[in-house]
């Protein structure tokens, strides 16, 4: 992240939020706060549960009606309910004549279904009640479920956006590694010789060019593309040659693959850079290809030791080069020692 | 002159915010006039239960007058008190009770500021929302001062408070946004007023080496001072400082210092060292790359007062107005809302040796300015010889209203102070 450069009197508290804020959004997109995310959620339920405008306001009515109900009313009916008074001489006097009133009608089946009918009125009340309950319930659930699916939503957006810029961190670094392999071998003053010859004796600790390529582990070593390259190696390492100096190294050029890394430890860094590329295989120039490159006939055009006027591989690997070291430098800088991993700024 | 300091709490070791404002105002203004603090016997803000004795002692060459609390702080019926006025429709009556059940209730207390009114010639009183600043301020209105330290709660939307704001001599404000806010609730602008806030006694020499050779810290932190609860805002500290440790600057720690309420997760770039005494506070501060005050509610930071004052940045929670406009105004701090904010801010901060040496250096010239000690005794002093003034000039101030009668009391007609809180204006004054 870039420093504020800011002078005393000059410091605008608003101004420097106002920036990390339109960074964070560059960065990641626009950031929720839990708040906002539950007046997300909420507008969506009430989309999700209106998606046609039949009953705008459901779910208002639903939060109305959220409290507990009012008992429906009832009744107990038993076989004395017929003849229940508070006047003792009156319920005796019901009774007394309730012979009477059986030579008209039968009022036990009527007694009866009028009980039955209390007991149903009871369980529905019972059941209803649990419905309500569960009503309550489900409507939490669900609430939950879009909050989820919102923040979901969201961090599938600032995921999606770190992917992109992943992927054109990658772009960039592919773009630059194929560059860096354009410099190698155009690079004025330090192209392969024009005549093959034998490759020098190299001892393995010594320290390698930024710009020469890996050489291969004898049991990674691919296949020999060309026919004289085996005897060529062989006849060019009988015996190292300490402390050779690195401006030599150009004409090693020719020596192709994945060679181990130096033991001094300096450049790391760009070393680090450049086994990654190796592991990504970008679209850079192959192996094959700068090895072909390298040992072509001395009138190619393909080994002309200084690039042509105008070379765009030389230009963006100059400026590639730059920005690619600021940006590794930045990166240094935010990492934190004991707990490397993502930036979640980004 | 003499003057009477009332507050809910007071002792050299009491570090709350409005009992240590109070005890430093005392301290201060006893140098210019007869200072005598009445307060309770009470320690422990939860309970106010007595701990210290009744009767008078001196605490830093100051008379203290302590009073023995009626009762213990029933927690369970203060919450349902609570949830009752600041969540329903309720009466005048209710709100007695809420502050009755809220405490420290000192019948002794106020029998004495009754009977002694005319012994003094003001009387300040501390923390609106507390009994004996209802009640206190009530029976000595004519001589009341009072110093709110009111934050952005529900109890200021309580339909009991605006008369008391209305009815005092003056007020003396913490912040521009706890006097618009109490402005806004009351329409008390006619009250005499001014924004005070608190200094603090920094020391001459606050050293980094001794810190850190103390306590063994070697790399680079940001420091959080205070009570270690999730009213403080912790909980959201540990959260963002947990999740954003891969982006944070190389080495940045978290150091925590104060009381454990809340758990503290266990992370090596996570240190709590307790409860510090001043000296060490201070070296604290000036061994921290910069002062985190995740607060939500406050109504003046000390501790980002006495950061700005060592010339340390803060970041402040931008929730929180207060802290959020005395960052702007004081261009000496950065604010965060959201996790990335976090992250960003205190990287912008931690690592950006420029930003973070501006906001230092505005920082210490913003407390100079406005924060010293000859500034807050000035004020205090200008204020006093205003209200003398009044009096001699015999302009009489209009009273407290008086409470309802006993019909209009138990009426419930008083919103949800919640609901009055809403509608009250947020966000940083600027100007």
């Amino acid at each position: 992240m870039a420093e504020f450069n800011i002078r005393t009197d000059s410091v605008d508290v608003e101004q420097i939020m106002r920036q990390i804020r339109a960074r964070i959004k560059e960065k990641r997109g626009v950031d929720y706060t839990e708040q906002q995310i539950q007046e997300l959620a909420n507008v969506k339920l009430e989309r999700f549960l209106d998606p046609k405008g039949i009953r705008s306001d459901l779910v208002e009515q639903f939060k109305r009606n959220r409290g507990t109900s009012p008992e429906p009313p009832n009744y107990g009916f038993e076989d004395t309910t017929l003849y229940e008074t508070h006047r003792g001489i009156v319920r005796f006097f019901r009774k007394l004549l309730n012979p009477i009133l059986k030579l008209f009608i039968n009022p036990n089946p009527v007694v009866h279904v009028l009980h039955l009918q209390g007991q149903i009125n009871n369980i529905n009340a019972q059941q209803f009640r649990v419905r309500e309950e569960l009503d309550g319930l489900y409507y939490e659930v669900i609430h939950n479920l879009v909050l989820e699916v919102t923040r979901l939503g969201i961090e599938n957006k600032n995921l999606k956006m770190r992917v992109e810029s992943v992927n054109s961190r990658m772009d960039f670094d592919e773009r630059r590694a194929r560059a860096l392999e354009g410099v190698v071998q155009y690079k004025p003053g330090s192209g392969p010789s024009r005549e093959p010859r034998p490759v020098p004796a190299r001892n393995f600790n010594d320290r390698q060019p930024q710009y020469s390529r890996p050489e291969p582990r004898p049991e990674q070593r691919p296949e020999p593309r060309t026919e004289q390259r085996p005897e060529q190696r062989n006849d060019a390492r009988p015996e190292p040659v300490p402390d050779q100096p690195t401006s030599v190294a150009p004409q090693t050029q020719p020596a192709q693959g994945d060679q181990p890394p130096p033991a001094d430890g300096s450049g790391t860094a760009r070393r680090r850079r450049r086994r990654r590329r190796g592991r990504r295989g970008g679209r850079g120039r192959s192996l094959t290809e700068t090895a072909n490159a390298a040992t072509a006939p001395a009138g190619s055009e393909a080994v002309a030791s200084t690039p042509p006027h105008g070379d765009p591989t030389a230009e963006a690997a100059q400026s590639s080069d730059d920005e690619a070291d600021a940006f590794d430098d930045s990166d240094s800088g935010s990492d934190s020692g004991g707990d490397e991993g993502p930036d979640t700024g980004q | 002159m003499k003057l009477a300091i009332v507050v809910q709490r007071y002792g050299a070791d009491i570090n709350g915010g409005a009992e240590l404002h109070a005890r430093y105002v005392a301290e201060h203004l006893a140098r210019h006039a007869q200072v005598t603090v009445l307060t309770t016997c009470a320690r422990d803000y939860v309970t106010w239960h007595d701990e210290y004795a009744a009767g008078i002692e001196q605490i830093n060459g100051v008379a203290v007058h302590r009073f023995s609390v009626d009762r213990d702080r029933d927690i369970k019926t203060f919450a349902r008190w609570s949830d009752r006025v600041f969540e329903h429709e309720h009466s005048y009556l209710d709100e007695l009770k809420w502050l009755d059940a809220e405490g420290p209730t000192s019948s002794a207390l106020l029998n004495y500021i009754r009977a002694h009114h005319r012994s003094y010639d003001y009387f300040l009183f501390f923390s609106y929302r507390y009994y004996h600043a209802y009640h206190g301020a009530r029976a000595v209105a004519d001589r009341a001062i009072l110093v709110p330290t009111a934050e952005r709660d529900a109890a200021i939307g309580l339909g009991m408070t605006p008369p008391l704001f209305r009815g005092v001599r003056a007020i003396m404000y913490n912040s521009p946004e706890e006097r618009r806010l109490i402005q806004a609730a009351a329409h008390n602008e006619t009250v005499p007023g001014v924004v005070v806030g608190i200094g603090s006694e920094i020391p001459a020499e606050a050293r980094a080496d001794r810190f850190r050779q103390k306590y063994g810290i070697t790399g680079r932190f940001a420091l959080y001072l205070g009570r270690i609860d999730q009213n403080k805002g912790c909980k959201e500290l540990f959260a963002f400082f947990l999740q954003a440790l891969p982006a944070l600057p190389k080495g940045l720690g978290l150091v925590l210092v104060g009381k454990e309420i809340l758990p503290i997760p266990d992370h090596p770039r996570i240190r709590h060292l307790g409860f510090l005494y001043d000296q060490d506070k201070y070296d604290a501060l000036a061994a921290a790359d910069l002062l985190v005050m995740p607060s939500y509610y406050e109504s003046l930071s000390m501790v980002a007062l006495e950061a700005w004052a060592l010339g340390k940045p803060v970041l402040a929670n931008g929730k929180c107005e207060v802290l959020r406009g005395q960052c702007i105004r004081s261009k000496a701090g950065l604010y965060y809302e959201t996790q990335a904010e976090f992250v960003e801010t205190l990287r912008a901060i931690a690592d950006g040796r420029s930003l973070n040496t501006a906001l230092g250096v505005n920082g210490r010239q913003f407390f100079q300015q406005h924060y010293a000690w000859p500034v807050i005794e000035q004020k205090y002093l200008d204020m006093l010889k205003r209200l003398q003034g009044d009096d001699e000039a015999k302009r009489t101030p209009p009273g407290m209203e008086p409470e309802p009668g006993f019909f209009a009391k138990r009426r419930k007609t008083l919103r949800p102070a919640a609901e009055v809180l809403a509608e009250l204006p947020s966000g940083p004054v600027l100007n």
